[in-house]
């Protein structure tokens, strides 16, 4: 079925090394710029060079939440591209290649063949090396979008290199345009600028947590380089020296974590980000930032597992490992962004929840949210805050009777009704405190942290924090229809968010109600809000991408409620719309 | 400023095994610390797990008393946000020799500005007496009823070699000298080791106080002896290599500054964004307009 005239769904693959994912990008910037909203899709093995890489782009004059299922447009700029891909093109679509790489008649008939002799073209405009911007003029030809905005978006691209570069490009973007335009004059999709959109943002996941924790006031980040977090530590060190932090790439995830407390015991805002492998490493220190109330924020952005898993495709099966992480029990904040709006924000606020509550806060996304990029409307600055709690960062303790003990002894870890206490910063006159990752009296000593009492007054006044945390921390979110007009009742957490909205979207031109609950903070557990959409809903269903109902499990743990269906996706791949769409008619 | 006797916790007393060395490091530190000049609040200590961790008890000082081998990482978030801070470490044998290893090794290349104290016994000691990374090959414990196999680390000869600005060794029977090396240590701009030989009169029946006593020679007794020579204290750290058999004539054993770099570049020093305590970052939301500019579309 062909998409709607105004949307376009291209994807364009080939060999590893080819440039497909920068010149899809300049695609995406190109429609963004003249007013489309975009997403994208990038997959590829975990080769730096060799296997095949695609990149799937989204273009549409309405908001797009996800990648879909079919695309439009394939630009092959091998063989494999077409071998791979040509189920998922609809009907009439069309395939763009280069004679030279195969015969227009393996193209299956369905299709429409676009001839485009990318080499030769390459060649004649100043290199082979330009194959992938023939086709991107290509791309543009056959849905009749204007050449110039990629001749402005190369030019940018080019900008640091001599000018000819960028014409050269230009060049070889036009003879692709005329004959992608020549054979295809009047496919099914014309696609035209828009202009007069709002000032938007074209931003991955990494990019919105960077971005959310800068304007957090971050000062210190550490990571060990990990996909798919590593782009995080490139953009946080990128921004070292103009935003004032301090980044360092550690000798291992072990180092990173123990850092990052270290920081947040002098004050500083700390994050340190990795993928569920290098999690397991900073269990450890996870678990001293939870005894010794260290205010510090965690990314853990999964991929499927277990141990190197598969490094670069997407899953969401660290749930119960990230709210279970580390032995013993302490309190401790999950939040899990849906798309990149709600990476810029969560951040921002998971450093405000650390200091308000003493304990680690985790962001837990996936690779399907770091690596791809969406438009987003500009983000709020003014509503972004600074919430620091009960921090005393510098005079005399003694201007804080609240934080002394009968004594008047500064008592670090004094038992409190919210079972938060002053944190004095090193430095601050008379507040001598000791931090420990023992079991710990009020002052912080080890030695008598294991009296039966000691024990009972500190492991209670730090899950008491569990009951602050449930009245500040940010409540699910709702999508679609209300949950009682609805055929089903959807929930779930993550990116699964973006596939499910699309799939209300599409459902409801069919008829079908769909609510949807994001789950967006996963500890502690927003039971009764699940359970009143649960009870609300006609049916209901879990949708995650695990295999052994993780989210699921916590519903019926916490809520008490078992859904009537569940779906579940563990291939590496992120739900399609189509696919959550299929699964509700067949549950309906 | 702070005086010895302010050092001391009052409420807790040391719970160390009479005798034992940490009591010597103990009192050298706090008189050190003293003699600096040293404010309450200019100064943190950090503490790894061990024996010498209980210490973090009866220190009057702010503090973290992190993970088994973990402390130098933590003291690093410390001393790479707050430039106004004097950051030492105190961390054990096993604890920063075995389990931290990779830590010690690259706290050191990193040449942060912090001090780090070894207190190596040459045994695990709150572990009941299994053998350690600087215990001496040969040596029966219950953990190598055979003897250790390996060959021990050799703390200041890695740390010279990887490239150290700062290198003493020290031993907790002459507090006086080892006072003067904590001293120079705290003042040295750049990563400073301090290792000292701390005797375990409980677990380690070998490597004791007389033991040591009758071995020991100082460094700055050695004629014309330059700590600015990373050969030469490459060299002198090679024969520290001692075994269990080693009469005293045959195995002697250098105390004292083998190596100082006065002049180094220092991990902060490549950070001219650390011109304040990066707390102060965080007083109200940053300015991120410029950083959004290149996603603007």
């Amino acid at each position: 079925m062909p998409a709607t005239p105004a949307e376009l769904r291209v994807r364009i693959g080939g060999e590893a090394g080819f440039g497909i994912k920068a010149a899809g990008q300049m695609l995406a910037r190109t429609f963004a710029h003249e007013g489309l909203e975009v997403f994208d899709l990038t997959e590829y093995p975990s080769l730096i060079r060799g296997g095949h890489n695609t990149y799937l782009l989204r273009a549409s004059t309405e908001p797009v939440y996800s990648h879909v299922e079919p695309v439009d447009v394939l630009a092959c700029l091998n063989r494999e591209t077409l071998d791979r891909h040509h189920a998922e093109v609809v009907d009439g679509g069309a395939v763009i290649f280069d004679p030279d790489d195969f015969d227009a008649a393996t193209v299956p008939q369905r299709l429409r063949s676009v001839p485009v002799p990318l080499t030769a073209m390459a060649r004649e405009a100043g290199g082979k090396i330009m194959r992938n911007t023939v086709a991107l003029g290509a791309v543009l030809g056959v849905v009749g979008f204007p050449l110039d905005p990629l001749g402005d978006s190369l030019r940018q691209q080019f900008a640091r290199k001599a000018p000819e570069v960028a014409e050269s490009n230009i060049a070889a973007a036009r003879a692709g345009y005329d004959a992608a335009r020549a054979a295809c004059p009047d496919f099914f999709v014309q696609l035209s600028p828009a202009p007069g959109a709002p000032p938007r943002l074209l931003v991955d996941g990494n990019e919105a947590i960077g971005l959310g924790a800068l304007a957090a006031g971050i000062g210190f980040y550490a990571a060990y380089p990990m996909t798919p977090a590593s782009s995080l530590l490139h953009f946080m060190a990128a921004h070292e020296k103009s935003a004032g932090v301090v980044v360092k790439h550690t000798e291992d995830e072990i180092a990173a974590m123990n850092m990052v407390v270290g920081a947040a015991f002098g004050g500083t805002r700390a994050m340190c980000a990795t993928s569920g492998g290098g999690f397991a490493l900073m269990v450890e220190a996870f678990g001293m930032a939870g005894v010794s109330e260290s205010a510090v924020v965690v990314g853990v952005f999964t991929r499927p597992g277990p141990a190197t898993g598969m490094p670069t495709w997407t899953e969401q099966s660290d749930l119960r490992y990230v709210i279970h992480a580390a032995q013993g029990e302490f309190p401790r904040v999950v939040l899990a962004p849906g798309d990149r709006e709600d990476a810029f924000r969560l951040t921002w606020q998971a450093f405000n929840l650390a200091d308000q509550l003493q304990t680690p806060v985790v962001i837990l996304g996936d690779s399907y949210l770091s690596d791809n990029r969406q438009t987003v409307p500009f983000f709020d600055l003014d509503e972004v805050t600074v919430e620091r709690g009960k921090l005393i960062a510098e005079g005399d303790v003694a201007d804080h009777p609240e934080a002394l003990g009968p004594d008047g002894v500064y008592l670090r870890y004094k038992v409190t009704e919210d079972g938060v206490s002053w944190r004095a910063l090193p430095g601050v006159r008379g507040a001598r405190q000791l931090a420990n990752s023992y079991e710990h009296d009020e002052r912080g000593f080890g030695a008598l942290g294991e009296e039966a009492a000691v024990r009972l007054a500190q492991n209670e006044k730090r899950m008491r924090k569990l009951e602050l945390a449930r009245a500040i921390v940010p409540p699910p979110a709702r999508f679609g229809s209300p949950p009682e007009e609805a055929d089903i009742g959807i929930v779930l957490f993550g990116t699964t968010k973006g596939p499910a909205r699309e799939a209300a979207r599409m459902l409801a031109r069919e008829g079908v109600r769909v609510a949807i609950l994001q789950v967006v903070t996963l500890w502690p557990f927003p039971a009764e809000e699940v359970a009143a959409f649960m009870d609300a809903a006609r049916r209901t269903a879990v949708v995650e991408g695990n295999l052994t109902g993780q989210l699921e499990s916590l519903v019926r743990e916490h809520a008490l409620r078992e859904p009537d269906a569940r779906l579940h996706r563990y291939d590496g791949r992120p739900f399609s719309p189509e696919q959550i769409a299929r699964f509700v008619k067949e549950v309906l | 400023m702070l005086t010895a006797a302010d050092l001391e916790r009052g409420a807790l007393k040391p719970t160390w095994c009479p005798g034992c060395g940490n009591f010597g490091m103990y009192r050298a530190l706090k008189e050190a610390i003293e003699e600096l000049g040293l404010a309450a609040e200019e100064l943190v200590m950090v503490w790894g797990i061990g024996c010498h961790g209980n210490g973090a008890d009866f220190y009057n000082v702010q503090g973290f008393h992190g993970l088994h081998g973990r402390a130098l990482p933590l003291a690093t978030g410390i001393a790479l946000t707050r430039p106004d801070l004097t950051v030492i470490v105190e961390m054990g044998d096993g604890d920063g020799y075995g389990i931290g290893g990779n830590h010690f090794l690259h706290s050191v290349r990193r040449n942060i500005d912090l001090t780090a104290i070894f207190h190596n016994n040459q045994i695990y000691g709150l572990t009941t007496g299994q053998a350690s990374p600087t215990s001496d090959q040969f040596m029966r414990t219950p953990s190598t009823p055979g003897g250790v196999i390996e060959e021990p680390v050799n703390p200041v000869g890695v740390a010279v070699a990887q490239g150290a600005t700062f290198v003493a060794r020290g031993f907790a029977g002459d507090i006086p000298h080892l006072k003067e090396l904590y001293k120079r240590a705290i003042q040295h701009k750049g990563f400073s080791l301090v290792d000292v030989y701390q005797p375990c009169v409980t677990w380690n029946k070998v490597n004791t106080f007389s033991w040591f006593r009758e071995r020991i020679y100082k460094v700055e007794d050695l004629p014309d002896y330059d700590p600015r020579d990373r050969t030469k204290a490459f060299h002198l750290s090679m024969s520290t290599f001692h075994e269990l058999t080693c009469a005293p004539d045959e195995c002697r054993i250098p105390i004292g500054v083998f190596l100082e770099d006065p002049d180094s570049f220092t991990y902060q020093d490549g950070l001219p964004q650390l011109d304040r305590p990066m707390f102060k970052h965080a007083e109200r939301p940053r300015d991120i307009t410029q950083a959004l500019e290149p996603y603007r579309v």
